[in-house]
């Protein structure tokens, strides 16, 4: 095993969230032909876009397989966009299961990929199942003009970081950082 | 702590380190010199020399050069002649090598060498006729293990050499070093001009090895030094080591539990095959074609790195072919081309045994295995496939 540190080989050992979400779930998957891990996160996401539900299936090393179980602890009960956001910041991720050889940050890397794509599903298919007459602002994470406003309003937002935190829009490609400016602009006035 | 990694390093003899102690303490004179001190050390190094000629079936001691290790008998033997024979530069090898051979021809072949790879079929067998077809006026040197690292698989030494005598002018190197203290071998029956050989295969310390050298067959000295090992490699000798391999050689010589051995190995593999369900022998299973104490399983869908990690909790040391386990991240090239599928490759085991297991040691073994194969299947994304293994499992 590449580290003996207890929180990896705890995980290891007794890994939490195997299996399969749920229907209707959406599904990531990673894999790397090199070292020849795949990984498979399912992910149970409700209408405020939270995760509800969220597993993992495996065949790995065995840091991949601590690395896919510490990250779905840590985004079970996030939003689409705070989840992205913790797979975003992989040294964070890496550093809770010990000290890693550089090389491997590779195998916590795949573990972040599939969950990724799993969001990234579920984004695809919310977009696609778009029904609203609004403009949908954020096309990564499906967030509507009228909900960009909204929490603008209620929550005295000022800058994009707040709105991404708030509700996920510009967390992704961050196309529409113009759009949420004017958006800010058009709420709190001019300066 | 059950030791099934015998193909990886064996621990050392009580008789060994008997015999190696007194040159670790009040023993310790420099066999070079001349004095009464020396002259014992000279003389237990060619008594070792004896011994390890003796199992090697050497027409004569003076065949035996001792190294550090295998690796450094296969570079010498493959390196030196084609240094000392720089016209002949076409290299025959095979794809299943050890690194020490593979990584060193794959080294020549960039630097002016020119290499042609044998292929082994699906049982991990070579093809003779290959062979046969690649000797040329030029071939310097032919390199073959005797027994493969991972699967045990035995080459046909005696016909590869017949075959290279009678077809070309080649010199026949033989990496010996998983073959040597597991199956007879007899240098004078057979064709083979150098063989390398390593002692810590067979209970003696590490660092210790030797190269067989056939007389008549000429090599520059590995280091250029002092008269040591007859001006062949300089340095002076390891006495403690050499002793010690020595006293292995004789220790193998008279070892007569192989077929307890190979009884001990059968069990565990066969109660393998039987009880899980995606167990697959990788290698032929002919005994006559491969070595008593190693079984190279792929357990499929799961990975190998984490049924190790999970048998080295339970307490038992085996060896795995998948890739994570390593720095070069790649898959085992004996399995690759042996055309063993992907998914296979990644979940394959070696178990190798040796001398000091028992049968009780095979039967915890068998206790845990299928719990970590059922509790990592589990976890696989290869349900589909693990379910149509099941399902064909309970139609037959």
């Amino acid at each position: 095993m590449a580290s003996n540190s207890g929180a990896l080989s705890e995980l290891f050992f007794n890994p939490r969230n195997v299996g399969e979400a749920g229907e209707p779930s959406f599904m990531g998957r990673s894999g790397s032909f090199q070292c020849g891990a795949i990984l498979r996160v399912s992910l149970q996401i409700d209408e405020s876009q939270r995760i509800t539900e969220a597993k993992f299936k495996a065949a790995g090393c065995s840091v991949l397989v601590s690395a896919a179980s510490l990250l779905i602890d840590e985004v079970l009960g996030k939003t689409t966009g705070e989840a992205a956001a913790v797979a975003q910041n992989l040294d964070q991720l890496a550093g809770k299961l010990g000290t890693l050889p550089a090389e491997r940050n590779e195998c916590v890397l795949l573990a972040c990929e599939a969950l990724v794509s799993a969001i990234r599903n579920y984004s695809d298919s919310a977009r696609d199942e778009w029904e609203g007459d609004e403009a949908l602002i954020c096309t990564c994470f499906c967030v509507s003009e009228r909900i960009i406003e909204r929490e603008i309003r209620e929550k005295a937002l000022r800058t994009i970081s707040q709105v991404t935190a708030a509700c996920s829009a510009g967390g992704g490609c961050r196309s529409c950082y113009p759009l949420i400016e004017d958006i800010l602009e058009e709420v709190n006035g001019k300066w | 702590m059950i030791y099934l990694d015998n193909n990886a390093t064996t621990r050392v003899a009580p008789e060994v380190f008997a015999a190696m102690q007194p040159y670790l303490t009040e023993a310790y004179g420099n066999p070079s010199s001349a004095h009464s001190l020396g002259r014992q050390m000279k003389a237990a190094v060619e008594h070792a020399r004896e011994q390890v000629a003796a199992l090697l079936g050497a027409a004569s001691p003076g065949e035996i050069v001792f190294t550090s290790c295998g690796s450094e008998s296969d570079n010498w033997a493959i390196g030196g002649f084609l240094e000392q024979n720089p016209t002949r530069r076409h290299i025959i090898t095979t794809r299943v090598e050890h690194e020490a051979v593979r990584n060193l021809c794959e080294h020549l072949g960039q630097i002016g060498c020119e290499v042609t790879w044998l292929e082994v079929n699906e049982n991990g067998e070579l093809k003779l006729d290959d062979l046969r077809q690649a000797l040329r006026p030029d071939t310097g040197i032919v390199s073959v293990m005797m027994a493969n690292n991972e699967t045990g698989v035995l080459f046909p030494i005696k016909e590869i050499g017949k075959i290279i005598r009678e077809n070309s002018e080649a010199v026949f190197h033989v990496d010996g070093v998983q073959a040597v203290g597991k199956v007879p071998i007899n240098l004078k029956e057979l064709d083979v001009d150098l063989f390398a050989l390593s002692g810590h295969k067979l209970h003696a310390p590490q660092g210790v090895g030797a190269l067989y050298v056939r007389e008549g067959v000429k090599l520059p000295p590995f280091i250029i030094g002092g008269a040591q090992e007859s001006g062949r490699r300089g340095g002076t000798s390891a006495v403690p080591n050499i002793v010690g391999l020595g006293a292995a050689a004789e220790l193998a010589a008279h070892f007569d539990e192989h077929e307890r051995i190979e009884n001990l190995r059968n069990k565990l593999e066969t109660s393998i095959l039987n009880r899980i369900l995606n167990a697959r022998l990788n290698g032929t299973a002919d005994p006559a074609k491969r070595l008593p104490n190693t079984s190279s399983i792929s357990f499929e869908y799961v990975e190998g790195e984490n049924i190790l990690v999970h048998l080295d909790k339970a307490g038992v040391c085996v060896s795995t072919g998948s890739a994570c386990h390593s720095t070069t991240k790649q898959s085992s090239p004996t399995l690759r081309a042996m055309n063993v599928p992907y998914t296979a490759a990644q979940g394959s085991i070696r178990f190798s045994l040796g001398r000091y297991n028992t049968e009780e040691e095979i039967d915890y073994t068998l206790d845990v295995l299928p719990g970590i194969i059922g509790k990592l299947a589990e976890m696989s994304p290869y349900d589909k496939e693990l379910t149509a293994l099941r399902r064909g499992a309970t139609k037959g």
